[in-house]
């Protein structure tokens, strides 16, 4: 075995016993492997340095967002799907509890999960509370659904209609529980 | 103890859209994937979105990832290589600090066979190696990463350059002796015999 067969075919951190050979009979060799292996030493040192360096957090995040997209398409996530139903189910109760003409004095008592919404909102509108959230549970858990109701819904709730009566419909924003009940509804125009 | 559960069965089972598996398959490569590409482009954005792509990759329809063919690690430090090289050539992020003419095979050979780290403090030592790793020419630098920094075996390393084993060999001592040949210049402000004609790699 020549030197140039020796570096190419044994390269790596520790000769080889078939390689020993060599390096005992080649002085130039020997050196060379010696002088390699303090640098060998010094990768060790390094690698271990940057053992615990790994990507940021948000990369995990959106590879993860990324994989849902792609394996759970058909199948939209469980508080996706509750807010479809929600916002339809809303349309339904505000529309039909409007169009019965059930009038009742407004609960007392909001729940607390709608009071904190309504809290936070700094517009002039107020959410007016339904007739049937009377007695819901108390609950944070509530979400926001846009909706368009015809105009009669807030006469229906004693509110002025305004000027534009001809005007299609209103924008509405009802707040909606997890169990799916409208309690409570602001008119946005 | 039970054994973890290999990659290639966590690629089945992120492809029938096992969100856990492409979680755990994400902890266990990751952090290797983002410091390869970290040391090879020098810079933590083009890492992250190195990182990004090829986990991507593993979730294309096209993924083409064939267990029979090798390892998921070669295929994943593959991906990222090709990856680099492909920013590489539009961003010219590829400059090292000092090629020394290396890439032509020509790099510094120790004059005797003492210990080029023995006068520096170990945090020095680090440093100074930090340098001259970042400093090596692509093909030396990514057998240094691969093999020394991330203890990717050789086969899986030949497997993610796509070149033969005997040649991660000889670019890794050779890697060796350049980053021996560095620091010495480092310590010694510069003295250098070239010497010692490197084989060009047809890759």
């Amino acid at each position: 075995m020549n030197c140039e067969e020796y570096w190419n075919d044994m390269a790596g951190p520790e000769p080889e016993e078939d390689f020993d050979a060599h390096l005992a009979a080649c002085p130039s060799c020997a050196a060379r492997w010696a002088a390699g292996r303090p640098v060998a030493a010094g990768l060790r040192l390094l690698a271990a340095e940057m053992k615990n360096v790994s990507a940021p957090p948000r990369v995990e995040a959106h590879l993860v967002r990324a994989y849902r997209e792609r394996y759970r398409r058909s199948v939209p996530p469980a508080g996706e799907a509750r807010r479809w139903w929600a916002a339809a189910a809303a349309v339904l109760l505000v529309a039909g509890a409007l169009w019965t003409g059930v009038r009742q004095p407004p609960p007392s008592a909001v729940n607390s999960g709608l009071a904190a919404v309504a809290a936070s909102e700094e517009e002039d509108a107020a959410f007016v509370p339904l007739p049937n959230a009377a007695g819901s549970p108390q609950d944070d858990d509530v979400d926001l659904v846009w909706v368009e109701l015809p105009r009669s819904a807030v006469t229906a709730l004693g509110m002025p209609a305004g000027d534009d009566s001809d005007a299609e419909g209103v924008e509405a924003e009802v707040l909606v529980g997890p169990d799916g009940m409208a309690r409570a509804v602001r008119f946005l125009n | 103890m039970k054994p973890p559960e290999p990659d290639h069965q966590l690629f089945e089972r992120l492809r029938a859209g096992q969100e856990q598996a492409f979680v755990a398959l994400y902890h266990r490569r990751q952090p290797a994937l983002y410091r390869f590409a970290l040391q090879m482009s020098g810079s933590a954005p083009v890492a992250e979105d190195i990182v990004q792509e090829v986990f991507l990759a593993l979730l294309r329809e096209e993924c083409g990832y064939d267990p029979e063919r090798g390892s998921l690690v070669a295929y994943l430090f593959g991906i990222a290589r090709k990856l680099l090289l492909r920013q590489f050539e539009r961003r010219r992020l590829d400059v090292p600090v000092d090629t020394g003419g290396a890439e032509e095979g020509r790099f510094t050979e120790p004059v005797d066979a003492s210990d080029p780290l023995a006068d520096l403090a170990a945090r020095e030592r680090v440093e100074a190696l930090r340098r001259a790793v970042s400093s090596l020419p692509r093909r030396y630098r990514e057998v240094v990463v691969l093999c020394d920094l991330e203890e990717v075996d050789y086969a899986e390393t030949a497997a993610a350059l796509r070149c033969p084993i005997g040649t991660v060999r000889s670019r890794l001592h050779r890697a060796r002796l350049m980053l021996a040949g560095k620091l010495r210049e480092e310590r010694h402000g510069g003295a250098s015999i070239p010497a010692w004609k490197a084989a060009r790699c047809a890759i």
